[in-house]
């Protein structure tokens, strides 16, 4: 679950990528871009992965091992998904609308409004997924059959890193 | 027998050991590399990008801005009449490199090239029986390297010098490393783009480098020096860098390094900052020119002080590398040059260098050659051009002479006298097209005590207007006293010199 977002991200941005670099370089150069970012994705999903791991020991002993894994996938995903966004902002060009910085101006506590409106937001994208898997029902259970489906996907993302990882050596040697 | 040492002991000492991996570089040994046994010289370039012979006291400047230089004059051979070929880096270094002028190498619009039949007509060629490493902190210059890669032993990338390098991707993927530097960049920096392949690392890269900055920060109050964006650099580092190089190079070897102070941001260091900021030197009023972007006289002075500082900065380093040099007794065989591949201006309405006008602050650079086992100071004053320089490291190297360059051999080292009526040219084509006849440029040649610049194409004279002075540079050096009127037989024959060589280098574009 960790290597999935930050996969899927890499991938989307490299192949954005890979025609501007074919232009000023070639296709192998724009390939061994797109091999590099992979090896990076994947360094980084171990990362992500260990920080996942010690996050799970502040989960509380009594909960099974598949409720406390459904929960932190939960987290890794809400996480990537407002680390996409944050970038999509740029990618997009998106701006926040002008009424929303003229009723924030308005207010008289621009930067006040703005951090509780974020953190209200981003709060409750962590803890309305969270209690319905957490709480005893279908959330687990969706969660973890949602976990494995998306599993196997990352599975094929670990194969384009060997792959990743073969290109890389042969251009290194 | 029983051991001196317990193993009690030697864990200790073992435990001590990655210690020595911090050690300052000027604690380690200096070593350098076996001189070669045919007697032939190491050649070191070294460039100050947008050094102004200006605003430097050996060339007249009232500002003590230089005192290491001042110093190092005493040993040095001293040209003060030497110009840049273009106003700008790719110009200036193309004609440094390739010893030939502006219209012939044709690298003059902005990050250009030359023609590719000057690709492989460059100092880097004409020495290639030496070690030819470079660097450049300037972007400009950098594609220019690129461009000559075949010729280099070593090209050291751009970044490599930076604050925010990576030495992960140097160290590890070293044989592909310009792709993989790319793959990095685009993985972890965000930069102004505000996107990267990582979701989370490059927010934990950008703190890193935040902080990083923070540390060297307080030094420099006018900010870390920088080429742009997140593109700082130290000259401090730069210049222990280059030590260490040094003691490591294969010799004979040509080394071109080409460094970014005092290019505009000017950022000197705290040690310097303010020095001229309320002294009272006031240079002399010139007229706003129609060319300019018509600064006013009190931003331009405060400009000039903060350029004035970082030249401080500048001559700071300068002067502790020469002393390396000195002391570690790498100048006994080797050619030291110190020169700029353009000028800057703080006139006329003028901040930088990159505008149609081709003043003496722009064009007139410092050249000084410090020569093997050279104990005196020599002061020559004839005009003298960057084109020079290649014909002249060749020459006092004994290498064969490059039939393509379009300079000469410079005193004292030529066997004859200098030729007191040779022309001397600076151009600023930017805006034309390389494969194009100029139409729209200024070009500035120098022939004795003249000087005469004529603009042409320029929507603001009219397109079809040309503009003409004339200056006697060595009555009237700050170019108050146009002669066009005054003496327009001079101006007239000058003037026909500079177009017949115009016609000559439009011809083949026609």
């Amino acid at each position: 679950m960790c290597a999935l977002p930050l996969h899927l991200w890499t991938l989307i941005l490299a192949f954005r990528d890979l025609s501007w670099l074919t232009d000023r370089t070639n296709a192998w150069d724009a390939v061994g871009v797109l091999c590099y970012g992979l090896l990076f994705a994947f360094l980084e999903s171990v990362v992500v992965f260990l920080a996942a791991s010690l996050l799970g020991f502040l989960t509380p002993p009594r909960w099974e091992p598949k409720r406390r894994f459904a929960v932190l996938s939960i987290v890794v995903l809400v996480m990537s998904l407002w680390a996409m966004v944050s970038q999509l902002f740029f990618l997009m060009n998106v701006h926040v609308p002008g009424a929303i910085i003229a009723f924030l101006v308005r207010s008289g506590h621009p930067a006040r409004l703005l951090y509780a409106g974020v953190l209200t937001v981003v709060g409750a994208s962590f803890v309305v997924p969270g209690v319905l898997v957490v709480r005893p029902g279908r959330g687990t259970g969706v969660m973890t059959g949602l976990i494995d489906r998306l599993g196997l996907l990352a599975t094929f993302y670990l194969v384009f890193d060997v792959a990743a990882l073969v290109i890389v050596v042969i251009r290194n040697l | 027998m029983e051991s001196s040492i317990s193993r009690r002991d030697f864990l200790k000492m073992a435990g001590i050991l990655p210690l020595s991996l911090g050690l300052p570089p000027f604690l380690r040994m200096y070593n350098p590399s076996q001189p070669p046994a045919d007697g032939r010289k190491n050649v070191l370039v070294i460039v100050f990008d947008a050094f102004s012979a200006y605003n430097i006291p050996i060339y007249g400047y009232a500002r003590e801005t230089t005192p290491n230089l001042s110093r190092l004059a005493e040993r040095a051979v001293v040209y003060h009449n030497h110009f840049a070929a273009g106003n700008f880096t790719t110009p200036g270094t193309a004609s440094m490199l390739t010893g030939t002028l502006p219209w012939t190498h044709r690298a003059f619009q902005l990050n250009g090239t030359v023609n590719e039949a000057y690709a492989h007509k460059t100092v880097f060629e004409a020495f290639s029986g030496y070690h030819r490493i470079v660097y450049s902190h300037n972007p400009l210059v950098n594609t220019l390297f690129k461009q000559f890669t075949a010729d280099l032993d070593e090209y050291v990338p751009q970044d490599r010098l930076f604050l925010t390098a990576d030495s992960l991707v140097h160290n590890l993927l070293g044989n592909d490393e310009d792709i993989a530097d790319v793959g990095w960049t685009r993985t972890i920096k965000k930069g102004e783009d505000g996107y990267s392949y990582s979701l989370f690392l490059s927010d934990l890269y950008a703190l890193s480098i935040q902080n990083k900055i923070a540390k060297v920060g307080s030094r420099y109050p006018r900010g870390i020096p920088s080429i742009r964006g997140d593109n700082y650099f130290l000259l401090e580092d730069a210049i222990d860098w280059l030590q260490n190089q040094i003691g490591r190079l294969p010799q004979p070897y040509l080394g071109y390094f080409h460094f970014m102070p005092p290019h505009a941001p000017t950022s000197t260091s705290i040690d310097f900052y303010g020095t001229f900021m309320h002294d009272d030197y006031s240079p002399p009023w010139k007229p706003t020119d129609i060319l300019s972007a018509k600064l006013t006289r009190p931003d331009l002075m405060r400009q000039r002080a903060a350029y004035d500082e970082y030249i401080l900065y500048l001559d700071r380093e300068f002067g502790r590398l020469f002393d390396f040099l000195d002391g570690s007794g790498v100048l006994e065989n080797t050619w030291v040059v110190l020169t700029s591949d353009h000028g800057e201006l703080f006139e006329r309405g003028v901040r930088g260098h990159i505008s149609p006008l081709l003043y003496q602050p722009v064009v007139r650079v410092p050249l000084m050659i410090f020569e093997p086992g050279r104990a005196s100071g020599m002061q020559i004053d004839a005009a003298t051009s960057a084109v020079d320089l290649l014909p002249t490291l060749l020459h006092v190297s004994g290498e064969n002479p490059a039939d393509w360059a379009e300079g000469v051999v410079l005193p004292p080292f030529a066997p004859t006298a200098p030729d007191l009526q040779r022309v001397v040219y600076a151009l600023h084509p930017k805006e034309n097209d390389p494969d194009k006849a100029l139409t729209h440029a200024s070009a500035m040649m120098v022939q004795g005590k003249y000087k005469l610049t004529c603009y042409f194409g320029y929507e603001q004279l009219g397109n079809d207007q040309i503009r003409v002075e004339l200056y006697d540079i060595q009555s009237d050096p700050e170019e108050m006293h146009d002669l066009t009127d005054e003496a327009p037989d001079t101006a007239a024959a000058l003037l026909a010199v500079l177009k017949q060589k115009l016609d000559e280098v439009n011809r083949p574009y026609l």
